[in-house]
């Protein structure tokens, strides 16, 4: 058996040795065999060997099934160990992602605040563009009790203008008859109207002509002014800076500063 | 070891191994903290060692040498493990005992065995089933069947030993 010390050879008797050991016998078999093991030498010491053999077999089964078992829940706890630790990887992997991104989230939004803040404070090195910024508008006559029993249509046009609604002002101030208001009167709150409205190529139409007749009138300077935004409004810059400056100079136009404001910001040069 | 100590070295001396797999899966992690203070062991080799030193205390028990369960497991098993280390005994290798190249060399040619081989000498011999259980554990048609490839299989581990 072992490699150290010679020991009986089993083949011989191997059938019957492991018939006896597995309870496999008859009775009599049994009870046959037990005598031969007490009268037969070599029978007896390959009994003790066969022995000696199931118990070493028994011992090494189960040492290798202890071993196969600690190795395998070996394995099992390294892959959890192994699972536990990617998932904390992972975990902190993505707290850096939303704490960068935060940061980079602050960092935008003050970037935002600051240009927010850059392009919206008033600045007097970087003056308003916007007609409307210098625009001093004219509301139109007052609408008076003895204008409304007088001019009731003229009235009605007047009221709607001074309240925003363009068209319907000018709608009404159609159904108005020059005859009883006067046609530079006409002319002139169309344009005013119009320019409002926001459509200065029309209202430039209707200025233009107001004072034809008589160009030094109080209408006729005032219309200037608005003949002059007019045409801001519609980007025809040389003809508003050519006109807001006979405004500027003209010291009986009661647009003379709105005028000269505008001239002086120097907007009008370049846009 | 939640069981009496006196039925945990019972139940291993027959077969139930539970215990020192328990044992295992509950002290791993601090007895490669105690190796790597200890001796610098990596964590894998701290393993290792407390699966050499688990099967040595199970040989222990199984023949006989151990008749005493240790008042104090967790202590016997550590001081197992120092003297392995202190010994340099290689890994996979038992401490020296009575009878150890024997069975070291019948170990190792059971290793040799095909895995059915291995597993039929292990429900019989160290499970302690009977042919109709073997059988039907291992998808023999019968209980003859079952006891032939038993007789096959020791002969087989017989003839590798010889």
């Amino acid at each position: 058996m072992s490699p150290l010390t010679p020991s009986p050879d089993l083949r011989p008797y191997i059938d019957e040795l492991e018939r006896f050991a597995d309870g496999q016998m008859t009775p009599e078999e049994q009870e046959a065999f037990e005598l031969r093991l007490e009268q037969e030498d070599a029978l007896a010491e390959a009994h003790a060997t066969y022995e000696q053999l199931t118990a070493d077999l028994r011992w090494a089964a189960g040492h290798n099934t202890l071993r196969q078992r600690l190795q395998s829940l070996d394995e099992r706890m390294n892959e959890r160990g192994d699972a536990l630790a990617r998932a904390q990887s992972l975990a902190k992997a993505r707290q850096r992602r939303v704490a960068l991104l935060s940061s980079l989230g602050a960092v935008v939004l003050v970037i935002a605040a600051a240009a927010a803040w850059y392009f919206t404070r008033p600045s007097p090195a970087r003056p308003d563009r916007n007609w409307e910024a210098y625009y001093q508008p004219d509301p139109g006559p007052a609408v008076t009790t003895g204008l409304l029993h007088t001019r009731p249509l003229l009235s009605e046009a007047l009221d709607q203008y001074q309240a925003g609604h363009y068209p319907a002002a000018l709608h009404s101030l159609g159904r108005v008859s020059p005859t009883s208001v006067g046609a530079d009167t006409l002319l002139y709150l169309r344009g005013l109207i119009l320019l409002r409205q926001g459509q200065g190529n029309a209202a430039q139409l209707y200025l233009r002509r107001v004072g034809e007749q008589d160009s030094s009138s109080e209408l006729a300077r005032r219309a200037r002014y608005h003949l002059g935004m007019a045409y801001w409004q519609a980007r025809e810059l040389t003809q508003a800076r050519a006109e807001l400056g006979t405004v500027a100079a003209d010291s009986l136009n009661p647009y003379r500063a709105s005028a000269r404001q505008a001239i002086a910001a120097g907007v009008l040069q370049a846009e | 070891m939640s069981a009496p100590l006196a039925e945990t070295l019972t139940q291993l001396r027959v077969g139930n191994q539970k215990s020192l797999v328990d044992f295992y899966q509950r002290s791993r992690h601090l007895f490669a903290r105690w190796a790597q203070r200890k001796y610098q062991l990596a964590a894998p080799q701290a393993h290792e060692l407390l699966q050499d030193t688990l099967l040595d205390f199970y040989d222990q028990v199984a023949d006989g040498r151990l008749t005493l369960m240790p008042a104090d497991l967790r202590a016997h098993v550590y001081g197992m493990a120092q003297q392995r280390l202190a010994a340099h005994v290689p890994t996979h290798m038992p401490l020296p005992a009575a009878e150890a190249s024997r069975r070291q060399h019948l170990l190792a040619q059971f290793n040799q065995l095909g895995q059915d081989c291995q597993q039929v000498l292990t429900y019989f011999y160290f499970r302690g089933y009977n042919f109709e259980k073997m059988g039907g554990k291992m998808g023999f048609p019968n209980a003859t069947v079952a006891r032939r490839q038993k007789s096959n299989c020791l002969r087989k581990l017989y003839e590798l030993l010889k």
